[in-house]
């Protein structure tokens, strides 16, 4: 549900720039998403194909790359994901720090065609 | 005949920055009017009306609060912290929206007689995913969360534990009937947060409620002193 109103957001950003560059047509839209966002692809490419129709980014690609959340185990001086159950380090089983690793939520650039 | 080219466009803009603007001037506008602003966010009874209206009814003599409340609909919360004894509330009806943004609360503090408060408690729709992600100009993110939910709760929820400034437990009443795992809960949270302070509290028999609101009526001090 959230989704729509993020993806109503992005088409107005992305479309100020497309404008500003002159775009016929926007290609693609390259998202940088991370776990700790708790956004769903599935929905941000439902609300996407659903906003589009009729605007320069309609039939545009969203690329949504993932990023994972990773913590900090200063006993091993390594980052890991976490397994399923707690936020342990699963090499020496010390408590770790939550690094900010995954917490990305951006547009990171678009392809236009001029 | 025309030719096309196709070129990239660096963006590098957060998918909230609309939002983060608003929420930036609502912030703005609590710190001009000396009001501490509170973000509540917690699961649906978690205790977030309980811990609103007690934290009033505490600190009834000693300060002015007053209350947004965030549902999907009814008013039900509103008329229950008026009764508690809050200066003003207001009641904001997502419709179906699971959170709060920050352009719902800029139309809220019209409705709000802001000279006369001194605290505002942003009670946010029920739910630990998304409200997080919505900054509404708050000072202060607090995470309600309450014993009888389980102690898994940081491990469900990462990012609003890692994101409070404060969390609160409620029904600590209750830990010996369900089981709860203080030291599993805390050594998850400090795994995600190790500098907000964590008060165990229950709305139901009063316990840790004094520290509590001292700890509120510090940070309002802390306020009139940096404006």
């Amino acid at each position: 549900m959230h989704e729509l109103s993020v993806m109503a957001s992005l088409l107005e950003t992305v479309e100020e720039h497309a404008h500003k560059a002159g775009a016929k047509k926007v290609l693609s839209i390259n998202l940088i998403v991370g776990e700790r966002t708790s956004f769903v692809d599935d929905s941000l490419l439902f609300y996407f194909d659903t906003l589009t129709p009729g605007r320069l980014s309609e039939g545009a690609t969203l690329n949504i790359q993932r990023t994972p959340m990773r913590f900090h185990c200063a006993s091993c001086d390594t980052k890991y994901e976490p397994i399923i159950g707690h936020f342990r380090c699963p090499t020496c089983n010390q408590p770790g720090q939550i690094t900010s690793d995954g917490s990305e939520f951006l547009i990171e650039s678009m392809e236009i065609e001029t | 005949m025309t030719t096309s080219n196709v070129q990239t466009i660096k963006v590098a803009k957060s998918l909230l920055e609309n939002n983060d603007l608003t929420a930036a001037n609502n912030r703005k506008q609590f710190t001009q009017q000396q009001i501490l602003a509170i973000n509540v966010i917690a699961s649906p009874g978690a205790g977030k009306t309980s811990l609103i209206s007690k934290t009033i009814e505490t600190l009834q003599n000693k300060t002015s609060i007053g209350v947004i409340e965030g549902d999907i609909a009814g008013i039900i919360d509103t008329e229950k912290v008026l009764a508690a004894g809050a200066r003003d509330a207001v009641q904001i009806n997502t419709g179906g929206n699971c959170h709060l943004e920050a352009g719902m609360v800029q139309q809220a503090l019209e409705h709000l007689n802001l000279d006369q408060l001194d605290i505002i408690f942003v009670e946010n729709v029920g739910n630990l995913i998304c409200p997080n992600h919505w900054a509404l100009g708050e000072h202060i993110k607090l995470c309600l969360a309450s014993s009888a939910e389980g102690s898994d709760k940081p491990i469900k929820y990462p990012d609003i534990f890692a994101a409070s400034d404060v969390i609160v437990l409620n029904k600590v009443d209750l830990i010996e009937f369900v089981d709860f795992e203080r030291e599993f809960f805390y050594e998850s949270v400090r795994a995600l947060n190790t500098r907000a302070p964590i008060f165990e509290i229950s709305c139901r028999t009063g316990e840790g409620l004094v520290e509590w609101t001292d700890w509120i009526l510090d940070h309002h001090k802390g306020l009139l002193q940096t404006t």
